[in-house]
């Protein structure tokens, strides 16, 4: 990218504030999630991972999206600079998190995005919303708070580790068989599908719901 | 195993009854051809026996009635007459095989047998209903979404499928689909509850209805 190679960083002076926001959001998670721990004894996740896209990643994006390579772009235009996952035990696990993030003092609710009720044609599968996170640091158009946008994704654990080998396989050259490949990680999709529910229909059982 | 015999004559009926009973077979028998096809429509069947010669409507009408319905159960018909005609046109109406009066008991039962024992080769491989499709090959089941299924939970799945609307007691899914002894009512509705959810993860517009040990039925949602 060589209009970025002429740039120190996308985000500018910025990045820390990204990690800054990042901690916050994942402590608020945490927040609740032991608040529901304290009254259930249940996990409502089983772990959650965050991550600040790379500069380098966020250019890229901003390139690909036919964006200007500038702060306001990688800030205000794309809305993952962000991005945190939330690895779930069990499918009602998810909607439960969904609903306290609804409601996450602080923020809101800018996209919904169901791709466990509509998985994706190569059998993805994770329920995606995009929210706005307020904080008191201004943001790069100057607003006191300053809104700040984070991705949230929301998964099981077959639905993660599906995900990471289908990652692998987006970034591997030189696959033997790649449509037989796929086709298969497709069927394991709906197989993993199927004990996700499965394992929630038992879950029910037990509890006598 | 379930059979349904059309047959009028009153003595044979009873006799053929009889035999397919000792065989562990359950026998409705009713006497006319419009009397099978109502038992067609409101019963899932293992097989159809159709005498052809019968009153208010012939076995040969009963056939094409049934086929009309999209009922695919196999077929067997029985004729006094040995025309060939008779058979051909029996068979193109949507028989499955036929056997010529007199016939001997040993034969009926054998071909009940084979009949009965080559039902999956009738079934379609997919089984399409509302909008949703079940890959009995592939084994899965899809709408807005597509998932796998369990061996057992696409059996049940195709019984549903091809019979909506129809109730079945638990009993019933217990004798057509468990046979180990230790399986009772809690594994049938564990694999409801499982079909139930499962209908619902790919956003099909069908669901099971019915209580916990009672009987199941599938229905278009919108009915519901």
């Amino acid at each position: 990218m060589l209009e970025y190679h002429n740039m120190e960083n996308i985000y500018g002076n910025y990045e820390k504030t990204l990690h800054t926001i990042a901690i916050d959001l994942v402590d608020k998670i945490n927040g609740y999630a032991n608040t529901y721990m304290d009254s259930c004894g249940d996990k409502l996740f089983e772990h959650l991972s965050w991550r600040i896209k790379s500069p380098e990643s966020m250019a890229d994006k901003c390139a690909k999206d036919g964006l200007p390579l500038n702060i306001h772009s990688a800030l205000k235009e794309v809305h993952d600079a962000i991005g945190l996952r939330i690895v779930c035990l069990f499918l009602d696990d998810i909607h439960k998190n969904i609903e306290q993030l609804r409601t996450l003092p602080g923020t809101r609710v800018v996209r919904e995005k169901d791709f466990i009720s509509s998985a994706k044609p190569n059998g993805y599968r994770s329920y995606h919303m995009i929210l706005a996170v307020e904080n008191e640091i201004p943001d790069v158009d100057g607003n006191t708070p300053g809104e700040y946008f984070a991705e949230i994704q929301l998964r099981t654990i077959a639905m993660d580790t599906w995900a990471a080998l289908e990652h692998e396989l987006k970034y591997k050259k030189d696959i033997h068989h790649p449509e037989l490949i796929s086709e298969e990680l497709k069927r394991c999709a709906g197989e993993l599908a199927s004990c996700d529910v499965s394992l929630q229909t038992i879950r029910e059982l037990i509890r006598g719901k | 195993m379930k059979i349904l015999l059309a047959e009028d004559e009153t003595d044979l009926a009873e006799v053929i009854k009889a035999m397919l009973e000792h065989s562990s077979y359950t026998v409705d028998a009713v006497e006319n051809g419009a009397l099978a096809v109502e038992h067609a429509r409101s019963n899932a069947y293992d097989l159809i026996i159709l005498d052809i010669m019968m009153p208010v409507m012939t076995g040969l009408e009963a056939v094409k009635e049934i086929r009309a319905h999209g009922i695919l159960t196999p077929v067997l018909f029985l004729s006094a007459k040995a025309e060939v005609d008779d058979r051909i046109n029996g068979l193109d109406a949507g028989a499955d095989d036929y056997l010529t009066k007199p016939f001997a008991m040993g034969e009926l039962l054998a071909r009940v047998r084979a009949m009965t024992r080559r039902r999956a080769d009738y079934s379609p491989r997919v089984i399409t209903l509302h909008e949703v499709s079940l890959d009995t090959e592939k084994a899965e089941l899809s709408c807005k979404n597509t998932i796998s299924l369990a061996a057992k939970e696409i059996r049940l799945m195709e019984l549903f499928m091809n019979n909506p609307d129809l109730e079945f007691t638990t009993d019933d899914l217990l004798e057509r689909f468990w046979h180990d002894e230790k399986a009772d009512s809690d594994a049938v509705w564990m694999y409801i509850s499982f079909l139930r959810n499962k209908l619902k993860s790919v956003g099909a517009p069908l669901a099971i209805i019915g209580e916990e040990g009672g009987s199941y039925c599938l229905r278009k949602a919108s009915l519901i």
